[in-house]
């Protein structure tokens, strides 16, 4: 089966970028009782003070794993729709790794958990790319139905087994102290994930960019029976890919828990995985492109976390920009038909366009 | 326990078997779970404000039509990714459905109505003696004997009508049909839009059948309907006979959930494991049976 990586082209960057403010300002009009106080807290309430900021830009980092995680495997060809699951796995198995190394060293506890919640993901996500690999069973639906399948179940270990009794939320124990990262921007959650999320995606520019790993990456993903017939070994980076893709998501989830929120909260991952999806294909699957489309992500996200005092939305606001963002960014025949939509207006208002000449 | 595999197995065939027509055409309709929830919400809300089951049922086929028709145009019109575009609208369904919902009754959650009508059965007017038989066959709600009806329906269009061998040749070879002066995209899109008609129709089964609308009331089964097309080789009879197999898991796991005492959370993720598990055999049957027709 071919269908190549998906890449947002410009002109469908710059529309679903567009029609995505668009969509947020029509919902909150339509559903807050006072729209004008939601959209002032939309755009300019992530930068009202460093609490606010500082959370801004915490998403930040993990729309950047997330979104690296699903850009390199859309490099290589292959499609991780399991990101959420595997977010949500590395939280937990970091979360209960964090717990049961109280006496070691604070850089050896970490490095052990971070470990631990980065390993359970990227084999999850790898279980995808194997079954690929043996069996060619579609690792677009199998990455899905098995983070599918395993939301639940975290899910009732966080309540049920895992669950911390000194706590009213539905959360595992807290971690010890001296496991937690350090905050950078107090009194907001940010922490030193960031440069770690950073340092990734220029690891990631350079290892596919300027390697030769990476170019027969690339190629696989460009066209994997032109790469099969060049002697690369196709088979290696459907593996391969998947596991590094869910690692990333799995260092995500981890950071979660180390840096965020100290705890795996229940259903905290919900929404990730599709993030981390819109970033890499605003950021056309680019490991640099995808800092600014994470930026802007992080943006439009922490902008409706401040309108939620003024509406109810924010859940769904999120799921439908999505949404809207998937229709319009893979859209190849956007750049053809939007001329011809504008020649087509000009001609009505009696202006006559001068770049004609393309059909 | 098989009457109600058989309640259960109606919604995930129906669907099923839209879906089965689109990916015939050569389309991997990812969408049937957000074209489900569409029409069990449709089919709730229309029912409630007229009174007719005929009415909401018609409604949750138009809303799936047309929700589908958006699909076909965002993705062979303007050309965008297939996948993505399909999780699109499984996306657009989540969140503008708890939207619409609470601007129409102030609520993201369940919607029950009262008066309610109730999806009719097939009872006998007379004593039928034989107990096994007389369970089989009568008993069930209507969308059980419109779900077996549209598997027949569904085979004859596709292997006893012209339109079913151009459909069936757009996804096997599609530039065939092209040389013969036909356009592949336009059996693509009427192909995606009936998988839209048949996922509405599951998707109102199933609320009708519980006369509510919850939230995510499909919990899987658009994807479980996707899996049946793959278990069921492709085929109708397939389709109906993967559609069962998968209701009647469900009806044995729900009967032990009594006795084991399994959380109901971890029972939520049984359709997406029994799925998985499915797509993956199937695709390893079907990969060494490749296999030994090439060593031949």
């Amino acid at each position: 089966m071919s269908r190549g990586s998906p890449r947002g082209s410009f002109a469908g960057i710059a529309i679903a970028l567009i029609a995505a403010v668009l969509v947020t300002v029509v919902m909150l009009v339509i559903g807050s009782r006072t729209p004008q106080a939601a959209i002032r807290a939309f755009f300019f309430g992530p930068f009202s003070n460093t609490y606010y900021l500082g959370n801004m830009i915490n998403g930040f980092t993990v729309l950047v794993l997330t979104g690296l995680g699903a850009a390199l495997a859309f490099r290589a060809g292959v499609f991780n729709l399991g990101g959420e699951g595997q977010v949500y796995i590395a939280a937990v198995v970091t979360a209960v790794t964090a717990n049961a190394v109280t006496h070691a060293s604070a850089p050896v506890g970490i490095a052990l958990a971070l470990t631990a919640g980065v390993l359970a993901a990227a084999m999850t996500a790898g279980l995808s790319g194997l079954f690929r690999f043996l069996w060619d069973t579609d690792e677009l639906i199998t990455s899905f139905l098995i983070a599918s399948a395993s939301i639940p179940i975290i899910d009732y270990m966080i309540v049920g087994p895992l669950n911390d009794p000194a706590s009213n939320l539905l959360t595992t124990p807290r971690i010890p102290e001296a496991l937690r990262l350090l905050r950078i921007l107090p009194p907001s959650r940010l922490h030193i994930g960031i440069i770690a999320a950073l340092a990734v995606a220029a690891l990631a520019y350079f290892l596919l960019f300027h390697t030769v790993r990476g170019y027969e990456w690339r190629l696989t993903g460009l066209n994997i029976e032109f790469a099969r017939y060049g002697g690369i070994n196709t088979g290696m980076y459907i593996l391969v890919p998947m596991a590094i893709s869910g690692a990333l998501h799995g260092l995500a989830g981890s950071f979660h828990v180390l840096g965020t929120h100290h705890a795996a909260l229940v259903g905290f991952s919900a929404g990730l995985g599709w993030n981390g999806l819109a970033v890499a294909l605003i950021g056309r699957s680019h490991p640099l492109g995808v800092l600014p489309a994470a930026m802007v992500f992080a943006y439009l996200q922490s902008g409706s976390r401040t309108a939620i005092l003024h509406t109810e939305f924010t859940f769904e606001l999120a799921t439908i920009i999505q949404a809207v963002v998937f229709f319009i960014i893979t859209a190849q025949h956007l750049p053809s038909i939007a001329p011809r939509f504008t020649r087509r207006i000009g001609a009505r208002l009696g202006i006559r366009s001068n770049n004609g000449g393309e059909s | 326990m098989i009457v109600n595999s058989l309640g259960i197995m109606a919604p995930i065939l129906i669907a099923g078997l839209g879906g089965l027509l689109s990916e015939r055409a050569g389309v991997l309709n990812i969408s049937l779970e957000g074209l489900m929830l569409t029409g069990a919400f449709t089919a709730i809300v229309v029912t409630a404000s007229t009174g007719s089951i005929l009415l909401g049922a018609t409604a949750a086929v138009i809303a799936g039509a047309a929700l589908a028709l958006v699909f076909s145009i965002i993705s062979i019109d303007l050309g965008s990714n297939i996948f993505i575009t399909g999780l699109g609208i499984n996306l657009l369904a989540q969140g503008a459905i708890p939207f619409i919902s609470n601007q129409m009754f102030g609520t993201k959650g369940v919607l029950r109505f009262a008066e309610m009508p109730i999806l009719p059965r097939l009872e006998l007017a007379f004593e039928f003696r034989v107990p096994l038989v007389h369970d089989f066959l009568f008993g069930h709600h209507i969308g059980v004997y419109l779900s077996i009806l549209l598997t027949a329906l569904t085979w004859f269009l596709l292997y006893r009508t012209g339109f079913g061998l151009r459909l069936r040749s757009v996804g096997s070879n599609p530039e065939a049909l092209r040389l013969r002066g036909l356009t592949p995209e336009h059996y693509k899109r009427i192909a995606i839009v009936l998988s839209g008609v048949g996922a509405g129709l599951g998707g109102a089964l199933l609320a009708l059948r519980l006369g509510v609308y919850l939230p995510n009331i499909t919990s899987g089964r658009g994807w479980i309907a996707l899996v049946t097309i793959y278990l069921g080789y492709r085929r109708p009879g397939g389709v109906l006979i993967a559609a069962f197999v998968f209701a009647f898991a469900e009806t044995v796991s729900m009967a032990a959930q009594g006795v084991v005492a399994l959380p109901n959370t971890v029972l939520l993720s049984l359709p997406y494991v029994l799925t998985v598990i499915a797509m993956v055999v199937y695709s390893a049957v079907r990969h060494s049976g490749a296999r030994r027709h090439y060593s031949r």
